[in-house]
């Protein structure tokens, strides 16, 4: 059976070290269509490399990036719109200029590239500010144009390190905005951020990386599927220590008489609450959703034990 | 769909080297650094030509009143001025008071008054000999003539000495060699401007981190022939300024005779500061690939810079003798010819088959550090931080 080659950007098996240290080890994942990935891991993960080897900027020693089905080549990776983690425009140039001349670079005609540009700094509020020096606008507004000449030339897919990083709250919103409207006209999306609230809150999957290894990549739901269940339960009139000899089960956090339990994969939940109801009246039972905070805790611990 | 032009309104996508190039292009000619550099070039080169238009005396012509039956000598004066080497304009006076009058008043530097035979000149200062001598040289032939010679006696009899110089007039008299002198230091200042205007232009975008944004779009090699095209043109750009005002200040003042501000040494050293140009901005940019800051610059590019300041000290240790074997063996060296060679085509005639060899040598030298140069500047470019080894970059 034949079909058409996915619609996804695929990072097959790359591999990069320097020297000694290993930044990015055999990782593969992909990013579909019209999908926003976040891509969360510690500093020295290998999430910038790897951004860096999609990019092109960085050859990989090992693996491969293909975007429908072909490895890139530089005239696709002109069609990616990039925002590398050191976040650099020209100081000295004119801010509507300086994005005509990112579009021209990016394969766009003169009169396309003006146009667009124009088209993004009045997006941005900075249609006043045109033909100001970039060096003259201030931290937020420089971020802005940063992103503006990620888009400009209408890129076919969007690759962003920390793009939330020294964000105020309000440019958070423009820039997840931005993000959400470009997924949805149908780009892949993929941004590393250490955001961890924000990553789940907007995007459909989630890559994490540590040691240049993925340790668990898919939704947050799958993220959680994978994970070990939570429960609260509030027993005032137990005893410390009663649940000691319940297999499978941990006491994870105390809050007065709430107590919070992580059960390993496959223990029912009931064995718990009737060990509690054992001991006394059970006020509460709770079923806890782990953020992608929590997961991202477990998945890492889990690597290092 | 709209059709292909190549209307600056920019229908079609340009080639990156295109773009980069014409951004250089567009931010230098806009820097107060450009403009300023012009004027300040621009007005040191007339001056530097006015003063020796006047140091040589040549700016003006001697003019010469003839008052009465003097007035017969002009033309003879006028034909025996000239043959001397002196440039004269003759003029009628009608009276002697007014023509005195000219002369206290610095309109008029001669004035001869009585009858073409027994002539007598008042002036305010010193009379150059020459005119001098044209006077009396007339005057004697209009005797002659009284004295019923036909003219051709006269002329033979007055026929000067022909002298045939054994050394035929160098061209290294002092101003030549001022001149010479001055051009080279342009020359000099203008490669090391704008080699270093590579430099900086390199360091730049490793310093701003927009060249990771570059590189994502452009090859490394083609980022960098755009920079060097770029503000080579500008460069180019300034020099013509400089050269065509240079050569308007010539034809105003009359000094024409110096062989060193002639058409054709300053086309030579607009084509030497060409190769010189991109011999030091391929050079330049090499090696400023290696560091990440701008304040690094300046001692990355250190082996470069005493390179180019022993050109400057060669070419005064050269320049009295333009033709000896220092000044012919430096010239012909990639590093040392665009200035060097420059300066000694304006003091003195260069065989041809020296410039030729100069030029092959140097244009070959190019073509290798161009490589070099392209070769590190791809592997060091996206290396920000500590300073990158040659070694590594060399390597990659």
């Amino acid at each position: 059976m034949t079909t058409a080659p996915q619609r996804q950007l695929e990072i097959d098996g790359i591999s990069k070290r320097y020297g000694q240290t290993v930044a990015v080890q055999d990782l593969t994942f992909q990013i579909r269509a019209g999908e926003l990935f976040g891509f969360v891991g510690r500093n020295g993960a290998g999430k910038t490399t790897t951004m860096r080897v999609v990019l092109g900027v960085l050859a990989p020693d090992a693996g491969a990036v293909r975007w429908l089905g072909q490895p890139l080549t530089l005239e696709t990776r002109r069609r990616i719109g990039y925002m590398p983690e050191e976040r650099g425009l020209y100081p000295k140039m004119r801010v509507a200029e300086q994005l005509a001349y990112l579009g021209e670079l990016h394969g766009m005609t003169g009169v396309d590239a003006r146009e667009a540009s124009g088209r993004w700094v009045e997006r941005f509020g900075l249609a006043d500010r045109r033909d100001a020096e970039l060096q003259a606008l201030s931290l937020g507004n420089q971020q802005r144009i940063q992103l503006a000449a990620a888009l400009v030339f209408g890129p076919d897919m969007l690759v962003l390190d920390e793009p939330f990083a020294g964000l105020d709250p309000v440019a958070v919103d423009v820039m997840s905005g931005v993000l959400r409207e470009q997924a949805q006209a149908g780009l892949p999306v993929i941004f590393s951020s250490h955001e961890l609230e924000l990553v789940e809150r907007l995007c459909d999957r989630v890559g994490i990386i540590d040691h240049g290894r993925m340790l668990a990549c898919g939704t947050v739901a799958e993220l959680r599927a994978g994970g070990r269940e939570r429960r609260w339960l509030d027993v005032p009139g137990a005893p410390d220590g009663w649940e000691t000899g319940l297999p499978g089960v941990r006491l994870v956090q105390t809050d007065g008489s709430r107590r919070l339990f992580e059960l390993d994969p496959g223990v029912d939940d009931q064995v718990l609450l009737q060990a509690g109801l054992a001991t006394g009246p059970v006020r509460e039972f709770e079923r806890v959703e782990p953020s992608l905070g929590e997961l991202f805790r477990t998945v890492i611990g889990e690597a290092a034990a | 769909m709209t059709l292909p032009s190549r209307s600056p309104g920019g229908r079609r996508p340009l080639p990156a080297v295109v773009l980069v190039a014409r951004r250089e292009i567009r931010v230098r000619l806009r820097s107060r650094v450009f403009v300023g550099g012009t004027i300040l070039m621009t007005a040191l080169v007339v001056i530097g030509i006015v003063a020796a238009s006047l140091l040589a005396g040549r700016t003006t012509p001697v003019r010469v009143g003839f008052n009465d039956g003097s007035q017969a000598l002009e033309r003879t004066f006028t034909a025996t001025a000239t043959a001397l080497g002196a440039n004269v304009t003759v003029s009628d006076v009608a009276d002697i008071a007014t023509g005195e009058a000219q002369v206290t008043a610095g309109m008029l530097d001669v004035l001869v008054t009585g009858s073409a035979t027994a002539p007598t000149a008042v002036a305010k200062a010193a009379v150059p000999p020459t005119v001098e001598s044209a006077l009396s040289l007339a005057a004697e032939a209009a005797r002659l003539s009284d004295a019923g010679l036909s003219p051709a006696a006269i002329t033979s009899a007055m026929a000067l000495v022909p002298i045939q110089l054994l050394q035929p007039p160098d061209a290294k008299d002092t101003q030549n060699l001022l001149a010479s002198l001055a051009l080279g230091i342009l020359l000099w200042i203008a490669l090391g401007q704008y080699g270093n205007m590579v430099a900086q232009g390199v360091v730049e975008e490793k310093a701003t981190r927009i060249m990771e944004i570059l590189l994502a779009t452009i090859r490394p090699t083609r980022l960098l022939a755009g920079k060097v095209i770029g503000i080579g043109l500008v460069g180019l750009l300034q020099l013509t300024i400089v050269g065509a005002a240079a050569l308007i200040a010539v034809r105003l003042t009359n000094v024409v005779t110096i062989p060193a501000l002639g058409v054709t040494s300053i086309l030579a050293d607009i084509f030497w500061f060409l190769i010189g140009f991109l011999f030091y901005a391929t050079a330049y940019s090499a090696v400023a690939s290696l560091v990440s800051r701008q304040e690094e610059v300046q001692s990355a590019v250190a082996p470069i810079s005493i390179l180019q300041i022993t050109g400057y000290l060669l070419m005064y240790a050269a320049l009295p003798n333009p033709s000896g074997p220092l000044a012919t063996v430096a010239s012909l060296l990639p590093p040392f010819a665009p200035i060097l060679m420059a300066v000694r085509m304006a003091a003195s005639d260069v065989p041809v088959w020296q410039v030729g060899l100069a030029a092959a040598l140097a244009v070959a030298s190019i073509v290798g550090l161009t490589w070099l140069a392209g070769r590190m500047y791809a592997n060091a470019a996206l290396r920000v931080g500590t300073r990158v080894r040659f070694k590594d970059a060399f390597r990659g």
